[in-house]
């Protein structure tokens, strides 16, 4: 049961106006605002996930609903730095190198946003290195994403990089890789469409 | 060469053409017509980087008669890495990852899509678009995805009138070369070239050029149905790009670029609404015109093949990308020829024994009854083993081989009367920027003969609206 249900409902149905109006009449009754998150916006995303994954909604009702999240978000996030919000995980998402596609990484960024976790997003075309950063920087996902079977071969170089340091998990998915590919380059997970990528995400985080 | 020699190569040519016709009219050829779409394999079977074929014309369509020629195929796009940087540099168009400047030099081409809040067109401009399409596009789009050219109003420049000369005159230099280079095709090795002609579908031109995706995804809910019109207006327009540059001799199908008018890429209900109701009439406008088109179904179409079945049998080859090729030759394979469905990861990252035991199950399976066409599922860059393109080859030389004797392709179609409107909304009819009756009221009464004087004036007029409509759905 979502704490805030004109929040989730708002979120659900896409409608950005009233998420930004729902956060802020929250915030005014002294909601905490991570609660705000992880039990209205972050339900009513995952939801729209599992009616992704089940065939019910498409693409355009997903970038909808994340569009009416950012909405809650923009007002949100400001103030959790100053809460004690801690994120139930810290991810990076990036196109590897060589590749500039990036509408299945943006929908995997949104998806993991809606999700609750910490998102960087890397961008287009990137090196190993990037993914080092981004590491160093706390995150403990790194994705890569490709639209080329010519390009996603350099998805093996940042497994390989990272594949001897167990904190670091890498997850690979975009439209020509699969399952089997994953496994033989030795990648922690594999993510078939972007709402599935938060599923893949939290089981790596679990260990699983 | 001798002309035995020349003879020799026009009955391999005339051989190789009733193959790929018979196959594409859904019936048995002597055996399955081999045609890959290779686009920057070419460059590495000829020795070439990305950046050479693609900043170099010459050495992209040299690569690709040396493919045709080695592998001895019976058909090959003239030049699959179409985007020549040579015209794209002319006029600074924005839209392209070129090789060795936005990519390294070994990596293909790219498009880049632009942001959600960077699209060509703003969601706010449907009227100006609907009202007029061939106009917008000369005064909005060319302006924002150009460098170079400045829109009407602001104050004109050296730079913006040389990318205008020189877009053009490259624009016709490169589409004047592909007269010789499928003729040295023909007389080289015998080879036929695929397609002719280019088409795309109403819904997916404004998500590729004009909104981008998220951004038409966003207006499909705000405002469906200014989306519906924009559609409609651009209807007569992509069926006369369609028409005028398909082979006028009725043989080789126009290409269909299919993008993103698919589950998930758009709810069924959209698809039903804006995507079918504006390419459906178009291709069977094309085929009562004579004119088979080639569905490239890029991704996955498998929501869609029961509307497919609604146009008439034959009309269309329908090539197969990541969708099970089985399960389209099951649902599709009685009306139409397929094309394609071998997975590009086989041929680029498995061994050849792989490759051939998947082509012997498609050449046994789907290419049964005819009407399938030896190729790999994506178009083909440069990471594809050359072993298992012959591998592919081989295998179809030796199995795809039909007992008996072949069919001959049917008529064509009767012409019959079309039912597209012939202006959709806008206020320039297709093929024209400014009309002839425009032009004639600023000038005096024409003595002599008035209608040479407008015959001359349309047929210039058309070539600024090639140059638009060809940077919209070409480049």
């Amino acid at each position: 049961m979502p704490v805030d249900q004109e929040l989730f409902d708002a979120v659900r149905q896409a409608d950005r106006d009233r998420v930004a109006e729902a956060v802020r009449a929250a915030i005014d009754r002294g909601a905490p605002v991570s609660s705000l998150l992880m039990n209205s916006m972050v339900p009513a995303m995952r939801e729209i996930g599992d009616r992704f994954a089940a065939g019910e909604v498409y693409i355009p009702e997903m970038l909808m609903a994340a569009r009416a999240m950012q909405a809650g978000l923009d007002i949100i996030e400001p103030l959790l730095g100053t809460s004690d919000h801690e994120p139930i995980g810290r991810v990076a998402v990036g196109t590897v190198k060589g590749d500039m596609h990036d509408i299945g990484k943006n929908l995997v960024v949104m998806m993991l946003k809606g999700s609750g976790y910490e998102v960087t997003d890397l961008g287009v075309d990137c090196p190993v290195e990037k993914y080092e950063e981004a590491a160093a920087g706390g995150a403990t996902v790194l994705c890569c994403s490709a639209l080329l079977t010519s390009t996603m071969t350099y998805m093996e170089q940042v497994v390989g990089r990272f594949q001897k340091d167990p904190a670091i998990k890498v997850i690979v998915g975009g439209a020509p890789v699969t399952q089997r590919f994953a496994e033989e380059i030795g990648a922690d997970g594999f993510a078939e469409h972007a709402s599935e990528a938060a599923r893949v995400v939290s089981a790596c985080l679990a260990g699983e | 060469m001798s002309s035995e020699g020349d003879n020799g190569m026009e009955r391999l040519y005339a051989e190789r053409l009733a193959r790929y016709t018979t196959a594409m009219r859904n019936e048995r050829p002597d055996r399955v017509p081999i045609r890959p779409f290779v686009a920057e394999f070419t460059a590495r079977h000829a020795g070439f980087t990305c950046q050479e074929v693609t900043h170099d014309y010459d050495k992209a369509f040299v690569a690709a008669r040396r493919c045709a020629a080695d592998f001895d195929w019976d058909a090959v796009v003239s030049n699959m890495v179409y985007v020549w940087t040579g015209l794209t540099q002319a006029i600074g168009m924005r839209y392209y990852g070129v090789p060795g400047i936005d990519v390294p030099p070994d990596v293909g081409f790219q498009y880049l899509e632009p942001g959600e809040g960077e699209a060509f067109m703003k969601a706010d401009e449907y009227d100006e678009l609907i009202a007029n399409p061939t106009a917008f596009l000369y005064n909005v789009w060319l302006p924002r995805v150009s460098s170079e050219i400045v829109p009407p109003g602001a104050a004109s420049s050296y730079r913006s009138n040389l990318a205008l000369v020189k877009g053009a005159m490259a624009m016709m230099q490169y589409f004047g070369a592909f007269g010789t280079q499928n003729a040295q095709l023909r007389a080289e090795s015998g080879t036929v070239s695929a397609i002719a002609g280019i088409f795309k579908a109403p819904l997916d031109i404004l998500a590729d050029k004009l909104r981008g995706y998220v951004g038409l995804s966003m207006d499909m809910c705000e405002q469906p149905d200014k989306v519906l019109e924009a559609c409609e207006a651009l209807m007569p327009h992509l069926y006369h790009v369609a028409k005028t540059t398909a082979d006028p001799l009725q043989q080789v199908p126009i290409g269909y670029w299919m993008h993103r008018g698919c589950v998930p890429f758009v709810s069924p209900a959209q698809f039903d609404s804006h995507y079918w109701p504006t390419v459906r009439p178009i291709i069977e406008e094309l085929w009562r015109h004579g004119h088979q088109t080639l569905f490239y179904a890029e991704g996955d179409w498998k929501h869609h093949l029961e509307s497919f079945r609604e146009l008439p049998d034959r009309s269309i080859v329908y090539h197969v990308d990541q969708a099970d090729v089985f399960d389209v030759h099951e649902r599709l394979g009685d009306k139409f020829c397929l094309s394609g469905g071998i997975p590009n990861f086989l041929l680029s990252h498995r061994p050849a024994g792989d490759v051939r035991e998947f082509c012997k199950k498609v050449l046994d399976v789907v290419a049964a009854d005819g009407g399938y066409i030896m190729d790999a599922s994506a178009i083909m860059q440069n990471d594809t083993r050359a072993e298992n393109l012959r591998a592919m080859t081989e295998c179809t030389r030796e199995h795809g081989v039909y007992s008996g004797s072949p069919s001959s392709p049917p008529p064509a179609p009767i012409v019959a009367e079309g039912s597209l409107p012939a202006h959709g909304g806008s206020t320039t009819a297709p093929g024209q920027c400014i009309e002839w009756a425009t032009r004639a009221a600023t000038l005096p009464t024409i003595e002599g003969d008035a209608d040479l004087v407008e015959e001359v004036w349309n047929s210039i007029d058309s070539l600024g609206n090639v140059f638009i409509w060809q940077w919209l759905l070409s480049f």
